[in-house]
């Protein structure tokens, strides 16, 4: 059995003993068991294990997957998947058979719909249930509310009115109980009904365009995979040209004789539908694929396409500019990943670190202005670094400094240039401070009220999480003081050696701090 | 003998081939690199250092590439905006201060390591349609270099790697390099007290294949911006030490002899 705390009560999440159940005290568990042992519940191991059940669960249907929202459980489309194993009785057996072996008692029911399926298996004595579409509504009719996937406090006052099972509910006017209720009650029936249609995030949604190749024998070789990945490809591709579409991102499953799955993915930078190319792309991430004892079906998919016309197709022919940086782009991005191709372009703003931002590499080259009384470094540091500077007068730029260890003599300076923070970022500032404070005072009225509701233990623990939150504050405030954002006066400095260097000092003279000095960048 | 010699040249083929030259414009500068040539090297690697703390932050090295990159984009007039490669492990390249390079022409790559940053160069080459690409690594051994080399030279492509190890990173052995030239840059200081747009460089050619060495004084002029539409040369200029404008060119140091020089060299350039 496992146990978790809750308002400070150690109660039970889950327990295989005769009269036990969930909600129950510890206490009163140990009351009835004295030598019971007690688990501390896993909630986060509990659901990746059921996602590690639900990719298992493929091996029924592709569509597969770990329903952890209202109530732990899974959800498999088997629409024209029964037969391959014998129907539906023959597959729910069949599932039912491997759970238990596996150790995993199970809840099973077959439905037209997700909703009726989820209100059955969670249903006592409707266990192994296949209800057709059409005796939907009578099978349900009789179940309780708890099946309808509601919250409590709904169901809590659907039970005031006197409705207490699905049949109750669907007797009742509409427009009353969403006006009442919301539209939740009757929407959740009608999807447990068949009647809306409700959308479940497959984790591996079907793909319009896949292909499939399965082996008589398992294949285990890095040519054999490339000759199959070669077919897989042309056949996709022929498929996408079909369809005027091309693929942005192609997906290759290879499916192993001890039933595990490895996958790769590639991305291409613009919509593709060449299979060498394709082909090419899957080839370099293959020998990440091990096939261990071998591999017996591979699957491709292109999971997100684009329209791709004929004509553009035929541009691609021609080996212009655009086209060989996108197949480095595409490479590179297959190996490094995207986020780190990028092309520069100018942003509007006078912060030298906000100037330039990034662009995905394929755009057109945005225009670049360049102001030649404004000098800017071929070098600017990832964040200004402090330097220590002997200024003759607090106003002047430095004589001498020191960074990185070593001291620098100014030989010629030129400056100052001011930048200030621009105003409406300091407003967003002192609005997201705003927040911010209203967030910890609520957090502050928490603890005042858990104060006066408990006792010595949770005095100890609200001390601690009151000397957290001083610490938090404490860094903010360092984090906000002024010196680096809101005032800089930039000059740039060339030393004895002719060696230039972008340095600014930060705040002024006469404010709560002290000016600081940085250096933020190096001239060619 | 000779016959035998021509048949294995032909057998040979035509051995070391450039995609052609990109002159300095300055007969001091033109004349260390192999006659035929006149100038810097194009489809060639290239290897750009600096001296002391420049190292660390290599802006020195980043400013020469651009000027001659410049030099490159403005000599490559029919392929319209050839991209620029620029790979680094450090994302600190600030594209407005590039002297002449347009950043609209940048595209940056960051790979995680130098090995990443080796890879990225060798597919960009291989790829081709890039006026250049760009390579900051700490340490490049032999087998990538000619690598590299082999690269540029097959697709025609320049490349320059500037060797840079980050500050507290170990300095890196110096090892053998395939590098068509090398290049190392030292700042130095300008006369007067008013600071120019741009700086000034000791810059010194430490190798060159079938060339000999020289060591300058450069500057990027000012009007480096409004230059770089229309210059097929470097747009930079070498000045006088003690003198803050430009030094005439003497006349060609090879004068009358150098017919003779052109086919020695030529003999040495095709031996080597």
């Amino acid at each position: 059995m496992t146990v978790e705390t809750l308002r400070g009560q150690r109660v039970l999440v889950a327990a295989d003993a005769e009269g036990l159940v969930p909600g129950q005290t510890l206490a009163s568990a140990r009351a009835l068991y004295p030598g019971l042992i007690a688990l501390e519940a896993d909630p986060a191991g509990d659901i990746a294990a059921l996602r590690a059940l639900a990719v298992w669960a493929e091996r029924y249907t592709p569509l597969a997957v770990a329903e952890t929202e209202q109530d732990h459980g899974l959800w498999l489309e088997i629409t024209g998947c029964a037969h391959l194993f014998g129907g539906e009785i023959a597959l729910l057996a069949d599932l039912r058979a491997r759970l238990t072996r596996h150790g995993l008692p199970a809840c099973l029911a077959i439905a037209g719909t997700a909703g009726a399926a989820w209100a059955l298996a969670r249903t006592d004595g409707q266990d192994g249930a296949i209800i057709p579409n059409e005796a939907a509504e009578a099978a349900l009719a009789p179940l309780p509310l708890a099946a309808l996937r509601l919250e409590g406090r709904c169901i809590a006052g659907l039970r005031r009115l006197g409705v207490r099972t699905i049949g109750d509910l669907a007797r009742l006017p509409r427009g009353d109980i969403a006006a009442r209720f919301g539209p939740l009650p009757m929407s959740r029936l009608d999807q447990a009904l068949g009647r809306a249609a409700e959308a479940i995030a497959w984790p591996h949604p079907p793909a319009p365009f896949l292909e499939t190749l399965v082996f008589a024998e398992p294949i285990g070789t890095a040519e054999d995979l490339v000759r199959a990945l070669d077919a897989l490809a042309e056949r996709l591709c022929a498929r996408l040209d079909a369809a005027a579409a091309g693929g942005l991102r192609f997906v290759a499953r290879f499916f192993r004789v001890d039933h595990t799955t490895r996958e790769i993915a590639v991305i291409a930078a613009r919509p593709v539908r060449e299979a060498a190319y394709v082909a090419k792309l899957l080839g370099m991430k293959l020998e990440t694929v091990d096939p261990g004892f071998g591999v017996e079906a591979i699957t491709l998919a292109a999971e997100e396409t684009a329209t791709l016309s004929a004509t553009q197709a035929e541009a691609f022919a021609v080996a212009d500019e655009l086209d060989q940086l996108a197949a480095v782009v595409d490479r590179l991005s297959n190996d490094i990943g995207a986020e780190r191709i990028w092309r520069p372009a100018p942003f509007a703003s006078h912060v030298p670190e906000q100037a330039v931002t990034r662009l995905p590499a394929l755009t057109t080259a945005p225009a670049w202005e360049r102001d030649p009384t404004q000098p800017r470094p071929i070098r600017l540091l990832r964040r200004p670094e402090p330097i220590e500077v002997t200024a003759p007068v607090p106003d002047d730029p430095p004589i001498l400094f020191r960074w990185r260890r070593r001291v620098h003599r100014v030989r010629a300076a030129t400056g100052p240039e001011r930048i200030a923070r621009e105003w409406w970022q300091e407003r967003q500032r002192s609005a997201s401070d705003q927040i911010n404070e209203r967030q910890r005072s609520a957090s502050d009225q928490i603890n005042e009220r858990q104060r006066s509701a408990s006792d010595q233990t949770n005095e100890r623990q609200r001390s601690a999480s009151d000397q957290t939150n001083e610490r938090q504050r404490s860094a903010s405030d360092l984090d906000n003081r002024p010196e680096t954002d809101l005032l800089r006066d930039y000059y740039q400095v060339e030393d004895a050696d002719g060696a230039r260097f972008w340095v600014f000092r930060a705040g002024l003279h006469g404010g709560d701090h002290a000016p600081r000095w940085f250096l933020h960048g190096l001239f060619g | 003998m000779p016959a035998h010699l021509a048949f294995l040249r032909e057998r040979a083929g035509p051995g070391l081939a450039y995609a052609g030259a990109l002159p300095f414009g300055d007969a001091r500068v033109d004349g260390c690199f192999p006659p035929q040539m006149g100038g810097l090297p194009l489809g060639a690697l290239h290897e750009i250092g600096a001296e002391g703390r420049g190292a660390e932050t290599g802006e020195l090295p980043a400013a020469f590439a651009a000027t001659l990159i410049a030099g490159i984009c403005g000599s490559l007039r029919g392929r319209g905006q050839a991209p620029v490669l620029w790979v680094a492990t450090v994302p600190d390249l600030y594209p407005p201060g590039l002297p002449g390079l347009d950043p609209a022409r940048l595209v940056l790559v960051n790979p995680r390591n130098e090995a990443g940053v080796l890879a990225a160069l060798e597919i960009a080459l291989r790829a081709g349609g890039f006026a250049a690409v760009v390579g900051e690594v700490g340490a490049m051994d032999r087998v990538a270099s000619r690598r590299l080399a082999f690269a540029c030279q097959k697709h025609g492509v320049t490349a320059f790697v500037l060797r840079r190890w980050p500050h507290g990173n170990r300095v890196p052995d110096r090892q053998a390099s395939a590098a068509a030239t090398r290049w190392v840059l030292a700042p130095a200081p300008r006369l007067g007290p008013r600071l120019g747009p741009w700086g000034r460089w000791q810059v010194t050619l430490t190798h060159v294949r079938g060339g000999r060495g020289g060591s300058w004084l450069m500057e990027v002029p000012s009007d480096i911006d409004s230059a770089r539409a229309g210059g097929k040369t470097v747009p930079v200029r070498v000045v006088a030490a003690l003198a803050d404008h430009t030094i005439t060119a003497p006349p060609d140091p090879r004068g009358s002899v150098a017919d003779a020089r052109v086919a020695g060299n030529r003999q040495a350039a095709g031996d080597g």
